[in-house]
């Protein structure tokens, strides 16, 4: 069975698809776009979040423990009494995570949503993904993707999901590569074949000033998508981050 | 032309207080020296009220009243009064309250009709109030508000014919029976009984719709006249609650355009009163949900949802008549009364449950050897309690109010069609949570000892911080939609519902198990130590039916999850889940349609109660430092809404401690 690591649950999300949502945020994202505002989201491996706001600076977490979780962070996360400090980044095997949704299935059956499959990139752990899907009792399911995954992975996610939304942030290779660090070529062949196959899909373009909410990158998308559904996301609609790093 | 928001002015920046004077005439003393019996009393002290009140007809005003004598003089001297407690069993002030009129009645016959059904002080509470209407409409011809006396002239003895007339005859009767001394007196079904009249001026011409909305909001306003002179535990708390929606006899939804009307003014005055209650159902249109959830984005805590589904087939299975049940309303906060029968004293007690699991900690736990056992002792020690509750009601009696009277539907013999007692039973999330740590910590894992956790919650945990972490962070809790800690909420709720049934009360009535917490979410912690959930002393127990204040929750749905795993049908007293939300939430366009299908699910899960709140923390932190400047921020406590700088502070802080839900 594979494993998977998920940096946050949330309930009752918005933009991410019909009905109630819940919203799976799967840990590790290969782009590293200048205006991210998923910090905890980007590395693959668990990380310290720490909520300073609450922090009292009793000490408690700098005293020596011996559990085994807390090592890798030097500070022990079984103690304070303000739960300051939460690690970011589950491990669940498929099983887990998918009983765990299966769960709201009492929830989604009363009006209508399911769950949403987000990042990070959730492609980069599509593997593990398409195995949760496999085990969940017929729930509706979105993912939000950058488009930025190899075609037959994209492919295999397309067949299974019932409703993309799929990034595209810059049309031009060459901002893409300045601004998330990566090509954007493979996206464009993404988009091309989620164009033609049939599933409901919707297009977003977040709109950074200056980087991507430029009339030549808007109308530039907009003549590569077509008519293809497009959102266009306000800056300030964008999920913010809601800890401070400590690691 | 009147203007109507010169008058909203007006009343907002209370300058009609200013009209205000005190009473001189020392009424207990002279009662007393006569010797007079109760009602005699009540019914002496109402003429010379209305006798004694000025009346003052607004320029801009199309529905007069406004009381003008800011305090209401008892009907007792105070060692009258304490010798009478002694030897009854008091409620509260020892006035009716929470009780909804027969309005239906009231409007279609005006007050005359009532004079031949009555007895003399009936008879002379209704003359009273009459010649207090007549001096009314001298008034209103003296300073040219030639509406409102004509509206006045006939529709206090002999009903209403318009929507104006019906709201007038409203507003006589509500401050009739506040003056009268009655308290938390609710409104009841608006958009049902008013309805006819509202239907007919719109159909006849007489009204357009935009017309009507104004009306409703004037009325609306006049809520907010009086309400700081009413009785209650902290300003807002007044019970003037007012009910939307839901099924008739026929079973058939009867959310109308005036709900709407009602939903929609509400939202434009801002203002704590009425407080708005939505009945719904899952057959109930989405639409309705969305115009609901359209009043709660503008943060006044309206309106509260009940669930006919639920609500219905339990009153029934209560004992109620079906029509009766059917036309279920609210009392103050969101107890279930029906409007005209329901002598109901719906908030006679409060069962702590915080306080039974740590009784049964300290008496039981350490001749238990299985859970079981424990579970058998938490059952006992409920039954104990419940008896004790209930004998503690015995002789329960009310100082007669004449004039209420009338505005109920008695039996023949002048009895009341249902005289039931509520309970509320607070904690309910935060013992199951201590539950669920005992199973698991003690008889599951068998990690620490019996001994070992009665001394961590005797020393509040003083020396313990990975415990005390441990119970509190890393332990299941109701709110994660797990049946580890959401079985023990079942079994508490179900005890309960146990305790109570079978049982009558003095009056003939029967119990009703609820999960509303009144004021008992701070007074249930103030001789209580620590829980073995890790809630330390002091720290105060959700409001109503909602989860402990610290537990890490997966969010709203799963703590609507576990929230609908108890038989509710069982607990329908009244208590709502109450759920606060960061005001932002609003800012993304389908906002409005997730809650609104939120809300849907809780009700088609069979949910009970529930109310949400749009919370912004850092507005509420610079209201503590600043509240000259946020002099009507509005708030929600428990079954009502408030200004935030005109509460105590702990309440104050308890609306700060909520977990407060973004998306
Ligand atoms: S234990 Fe918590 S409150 Fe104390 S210093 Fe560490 S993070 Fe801060
Ligand atoms: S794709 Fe999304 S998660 Fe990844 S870096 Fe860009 S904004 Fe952040």
């Amino acid at each position: 069975m594979r494993e998977g690591i998920v940096f946050n649950i949330e309930e009752l999300t918005v933009h991410d698809g019909d009905g109630v949502r819940v919203t799976v945020f799967m840990k590790g994202c290969p782009m590293r776009c200048s205006w991210c505002h998923n910090p905890e989201g980007l590395k693959a491996q668990p990380e310290l979040l720490y909520k300073r706001a609450r922090c009292v600076g009793c000490g408690e977490c700098q005293k020596k423990c011996d559990h085994e979780d807390c090592k890798p962070f030097g500070r022990c996360l079984h103690v304070c009494p303000y739960d300051c400090l939460t690690v970011a980044g589950e491990r669940y095997t498929s099983e887990r995570l998918a009983s765990k949704l299966n769960k709201y299935k009492r929830i989604f059956d009363a009006c209508g949503g399911g769950v949403t499959f987000s990042g990070g990139e959730p492609l980069m752990q599509w593997e593990f993904i398409a195995e949760v899907i496999d085990r969940l009792d017929g729930i509706n399911i979105a993912i939000e993707t950058s488009g930025y995954a190899p075609m037959h992975i994209f492919k295999s996610a397309v067949d299974k999901l019932d409703h993309i939304y799929m990034d595209i942030k810059l049309f031009d290779a060459e901002a893409h590569k300045r601004h998330t660090g990566c090509d954007n070529a493979m996206i464009k062949e993404n988009f091309l074949y989620l164009r033609l196959s049939g599933k409901p899909f919707t297009i977003r373009t977040p709109l950074i000033s200056g980087i991507t909410d430029t009339e030549e990158n808007l109308s530039a998308i907009k003549e590569f998508i077509g008519d293809a559904h497009w959102e266009k996301l306000p800056e300030n609609k964008l999920a913010g981050a809601k800890y401070d790093m400590l690691i | 032309m009147k203007n109507y928001n010169k008058l909203k002015e007006y009343i907002l920046t209370k300058q009609h207080r200013a009209l205000r004077r005190r009473v001189e005439d020392d009424l207990p003393a002279l009662y007393s020296a006569e010797g007079l019996s109760a009602e005699e009393r009540m019914t002496r002290r109402f003429e010379y009220l209305c006798a004694h009140e000025t009346p003052v007809v607004l320029p801009d005003e199309r529905i007069a009243f406004l009381r003008t004598l800011c305090d209401i003089p008892h009907i007792y001297t105070e060692e009258e009064f304490a010798a009478l407690k002694s030897e009854k069993r008091l409620h509260e002030l020892g006035f009716h309250s929470n009780v909804t009129p027969d309005y239906e009645k009231l409007l279609r016959h005006g007050l005359l009709y009532f004079c031949d059904c009555t007895d003399g002080y009936g008879a002379r509470s209704i003359d009273a109030l009459i010649s207090l209407c007549d001096r009314y409409v001298t008034e209103a011809k003296r300073v040219g508000n030639d509406e409102v006396a004509t509206t006045l002239e006939r529709v206090s003895r002999y009903g209403a014919t318009s929507f104006l007339e019906a709201l007038q005859l409203f507003r006589v009767i509500h401050f009739a029976l506040w003056l009268e001394g009655n308290y938390h007196v609710t409104v009841g079904r608006f958009d049902k009984y008013m309805y006819p009249y509202f239907k007919s001026d719109l159909d006849s011409g007489k009204l357009t719709l935009d017309e009507a909305a104004m009306l409703v909001e004037e009325f609306f306003l006049s809520f907010n006249r009086d309400s700081d002179l009413y009785p209650g535990v902290q300003q807002g708390d007044n019970g003037q609650s007012l009910v939307l929606g839901g099924k008739d006899e026929n079973g058939c939804e009867i959310f109308n355009e005036l709900s709407r009307l009602c939903l929609e003014a509400s939202g434009r005055l801002m203002v704590i009163d009425p407080k708005i209650n939505l009945r719904v159902s899952k057959d109930t249109p989405l639409e309705v949900y969305m115009l609901g959830t359209e009043l709660t984005k503008k943060g006044l805590g309206f309106p509260q949802y009940t669930n006919d589904d639920v609500a219905i087939p339990a009153l029934i299975e209560l004992g109620y008549e079906p029509a009766d049940a059917a036309n279920y309303g609210m009392a103050a906060c969101w107890e279930l009364i029906v409007p005209g029968v329901g002598m109901d004293t719906a908030n006679i007690d409060a069962l702590s449950f915080a306080k039974i699991v740590d009784r049964a900690l300290h008496e039981d736990l350490l001749s238990c050897e299985t859970m079981e056992d424990f579970n058998s002792a938490i059952r006992a020690q409920i039954n104990k309690e419940i008896e004790l509750i209930c004998r503690g009601t015995d002789g329960l009696w009310f100082i007669p109010s004449p004039f209420l009277r009338i505005c109920m539907d008695e039996n023949a013999d002048g009895s009341y069609k249902y005289n039931n007692f509520g309970i509320h039973g607070t904690g309910a999330c935060t013992a199951a949570d201590s539950l669920a740590a005992i199973e698991k910590y003690i008889f599951d894992e068998r990690s620490l000892t019996k001994e070992e956790l009665i001394a961590a919650v005797d020393s509040d945990f003083c020396g313990s911080p990975e415990l005390l972490h441990k119970l509190r962070y890393e332990t299941a809790k109701v709110g994660q939609n797990d049946d580890y800690a959401d079985k023990y909420l079942c079994m508490l709720l179900s005890f309960f519902a146990d305790s109570l049934e079978g049982r009558r009360n003095c009056l003939d009535g029967i119990y009703r198990a609820g999960t509303g917490s009144a004021m008992f979410y701070l007074r249930h912690v103030e001789d209580l130590g620590a829980s073995p959930d890790g809630r330390r002393r002091g720290e105060s127990l959700g409001a109503n039916f909602s989860v402990s204040l610290f537990a890490k929750t997966g969010g709203p749905l799963s703590v609507i999850s576990s929230l609908t795993k108890p038989e509710l049908h069982r607990t329908i007293n009244g208590g709502p889940v109450t759920l606060e939300f960061a005001s932002g939430i609003w800012s993304a366009e389908d906002s409005i349609e997730k809650f609104s299908k939120f809300i849907k699910s809780y009700i088609a899960m069979g949910g009970h109660q529930i109310q949400l709140n749009s919370v912004d923390l850092e507005t509420l932190k610079r209201a503590q430092e600043h509240p000259e400047d946020y002099e009507r921020l509005v708030v929600r406590i428990w079954g009502w809404s408030a200004y935030f700088t005109a509460l105590d502070k702990c309440y104050q802080d308890h609306v700060m401690q909520r977990q407060i839900y973004s998306m």
